[in-house]
């Protein structure tokens, strides 16, 4: 009786040691061996990223050294990029601005390549998909900057001409044409990213029809009495010559 | 020194080849000024005939592409030297007519100019504009004397003008040139001048032609030049200026823009020059000066000050770029005053000028939209001028720009430490 009770309690514990093997060990081996597999890509990954890491902040250096040795600063100040930074809250100098591009750029291109390191088929097909996708995305942003420059210049041009044209809503007549321009750039930037391509369209010409609409209108019907006090002014030579200075300039 | 020799044509070539050498030069640019320009052909004979009959002489007249027979019109063009002149004169007088090259403009005129000077060895030049109604043969006389007889290099214009006439020279250019360069040129911009064979060749060697001085800039640029490298310089009273009226559609933005980027621009080249010195002396002046009575003309002041309060308002963030909070804050008390009490102090504008100065030293902003936008702020200026000096006569009107010039010459330090602080 004895004996019996002895080989029962050892079927039992091999039962149990096959049972415990088989749920919890062979798991464990398995992932232990997979994560020997992966460990390899795991640490490519690791050492890419940090490599990346190290050339964005190389690179940020070296672009913000070059453009201050250019006193780059100086020209995008000149081209109204510094006023333009500081209006949509960048506080920092338009080469530092850049240099940080630059290294959140690097950063984000590096960790993706991480990620490829990985071999993990679903970051393949984001990838792909990012690499196809990245021209657009410097091309919108080159089409923004240079909207932002041109609507600069021009606004600053049209300001200071009205000004000595004596038009009195100078002010005004500038912004609208550095917004309109700046809304050009920023609709193709939209065209070039795909982004809401019908809807922005549509807005923006809605918005500008509505613009030189409303402008028709308020010179048709508000500047009707200027309009003819400027063709007077044009046509009647000896009334403008008797109000007109005696200073000579030059 | 680069190459600036420049191509003449076919006629011109075999004109200078036969003269050799010759010993006055006058030069006249001209683009279809066939109206005026007959007079001023007849005032520039009758002068070489009649005061510098034994020198061998020469007319170019320097023709920017004329569509209304303008060269046709100087070949042709002949005094009757009987009417004027008892003897004949022995040295001979001879006409070139001549298209200039390069970019359009009088500085490409006068290019041509001081090349046939420099070839024929000139020893004293002239240049005269072609639209001068008051050109005597006197002109001549004292534009080339000074060369020919006193040894100067550089005779400069001095003209009666009535006191409200050349008010950007007399704000601006007059004082500013004055304070930077040491030396009292009236009209730094007047645009008839004299000057040695030598200074023609140094002008020729200058490496400017494909700039805004072949452009517009060629007054100022000749007379800071001559003043800068130490040339020897005078100015000669040639009494009133008349020439045909500019046209009329040619903006005073646009003027300013022209004549002051010239200045500055000659500022950044002359930097070392004009930061050592201090003070002005006056330069000698021959003729006999005179001042008349002044006819009254017409301002209209209210629209003035209207022009300066706009721009003081609407370019205030504009002007904030560059202009410290003392100049802001004046434009802007300036503009609420009621304008009985406008008055735009010499301090005040001494101080604005040389803050647009640094600016485009510093090339803030493109130099275009930064002079044009000083045109308010000078037609404020002008305002203030014209309602202190309503009353004044022309001595005193003088007088009040010495106390300009005097504000100019005493706040440079000022301008040099602010052009020598970093942005």
């Amino acid at each position: 009786m004895g004996g019996e009770g002895l080989n029962a309690g050892l079927i039992e514990e091999v039962i149990m040691k096959n049972f415990i093997d088989r749920m919890i060990g062979q798991p464990l081996q398995d992932f232990y061996l997979k994560f020997r597999e992966f460990l390899p890509s795991l640490f490519s990954a690791l050492v890419i990223f940090i490599i990346g890491l190290l050339l964005a902040w190389a690179v940020k250096a070296v672009i913000v050294r070059v453009f201050k040795l250019l006193k780059l600063d100086k020209l995008f100040s000149r081209l109204g990029i510094t006023e333009s930074l500081q209006k949509i809250a960048v506080k920092d100098t338009p080469t530092n601005f850049i240099g940080r591009i630059f290294f959140w750029l690097i950063v984000i291109i590096f960790f993706i390549i991480a990620l490829n390191a990985l071999k993990l088929p679903a970051v393949d097909q984001l990838l792909e998909r990012f690499l196809l996708y990245l021209p657009n995305v410097f091309i919108a942003a080159f089409l923004l900057i240079v909207g932002v420059l041109i609507g600069n210049f021009l606004g600053r041009a049209a300001l200071v001409a009205s000004v000595n044209a004596g038009i009195k809503q100078s002010g005004l007549l500038s912004r609208a044409v550095k917004t309109t321009v700046m809304l050009f750039a920023f609709v193709m930037a939209m065209e070039q990213l795909g982004i809401g391509r019908q809807a922005v369209l549509a807005a923006f010409t809605i918005v500008f029809g509505g613009l030189v609409l409303a402008l028709a209108l308020a010179f048709g019907l508000g500047g009707k009495d200027i309009a003819k006090s400027l063709l007077e002014e044009k046509f009647k030579k000896d009334e403008t010559d008797r109000t007109k200075d005696g200073i000579h300039h030059l | 020194m680069p190459d600036n020799k420049i191509v003449l044509g076919g006629d011109v070539q075999e004109t200078v080849t036969a003269l050799k050498e010759v010993d006055i030069l006058i030069g006249v640019p001209s683009y279809n000024n066939s109206k005026t320009i007959v007079h001023v052909v007849k005032a520039v004979e009758a002068g070489l005939s009649k005061y510098f009959s034994t020198f061998r002489s020469l007319f170019v007249n320097s023709d920017g592409g004329s569509t209304d027979g303008t060269r046709d019109i100087v070949k042709a063009t002949q005094v009757d030297l009987d009417s004027i002149l008892i003897d004949q004169p022995a040295g001979g007088f001879h006409k070139l007519v001549t298209p200039y090259h390069g970019i359009p403009g009088k500085g490409s005129a006068f290019r041509t100019v001081f090349e046939i000077a420099r070839r024929l060895n000139v020893r004293a030049c002239a240049v005269v504009d072609s639209d001068l109604r008051s050109i005597t043969p006197e002109w001549i006389e004292l534009l080339v004397k000074p060369v020919l007889e006193e040894g100067f290099d550089y005779v400069s214009p001095y003209y009666l003008r009535h006191k409200y006439d050349g008010t950007i020279t007399n704000t601006i250019v007059y004082p500013l040139t004055r304070a930077l360069y040491g030396q009292r040129i009236r009209q730094p911009i007047g645009g008839d001048f004299g000057f040695s064979g030598r200074l023609a060749s140094f002008y020729l060697g200058k490496d400017v032609w494909e700039t805004d001085v072949a452009r517009f800039g060629i007054d100022i640029w000749m007379t800071t030049t001559a003043v800068a490298n130490g040339f020897k310089i005078c100015q000669a009273f040639l009494g009133a200026k008349i020439h045909d009226p500019k046209d009329p559609a040619s903006d005073l933005s646009a003027m300013l823009h022209q004549v002051v980027s010239s200045v500055f621009n000659l500022m950044e080249e002359y930097q070392p020059v004009w930061q050592k010195v201090a003070g002005s002396e006056p330069v000698t002046t021959f003729g006999f000066v005179y001042s008349v009575g002044l006819e009254p003309i017409r301002v209209n002041l209210d629209k003035m000050i209207e022009k300066f309060r706009l721009g003081a308002r609407e370019l205030n963030d504009f002007y904030r770029s560059f202009l410290p909070q003392e100049q802001l804050a004046f434009l802007k008390s300036l503009a609420d005053a009621p304008g009985v009490s406008f008055r735009f102090p010499d301090s005040e504008w001494v101080r604005i000028i040389y803050h647009f100065a640094v600016a485009f030293h510093r090339k803030i902003m493109s130099p275009e939209h930064l002079i044009k936008s000083l045109t308010p702020l000078y037609i404020g200026k002008v305002a203030s001028f014209v309602i202190e000096t309503w009353e004044s006569t022309a001595e005193e009107v003088e007088k009040r720009l010495e106390d300009l010039c005097l504000v100019y010459e005493n706040d440079k330090s000022y301008l040099i430490k602010k052009w020598g602080e970093k942005a």
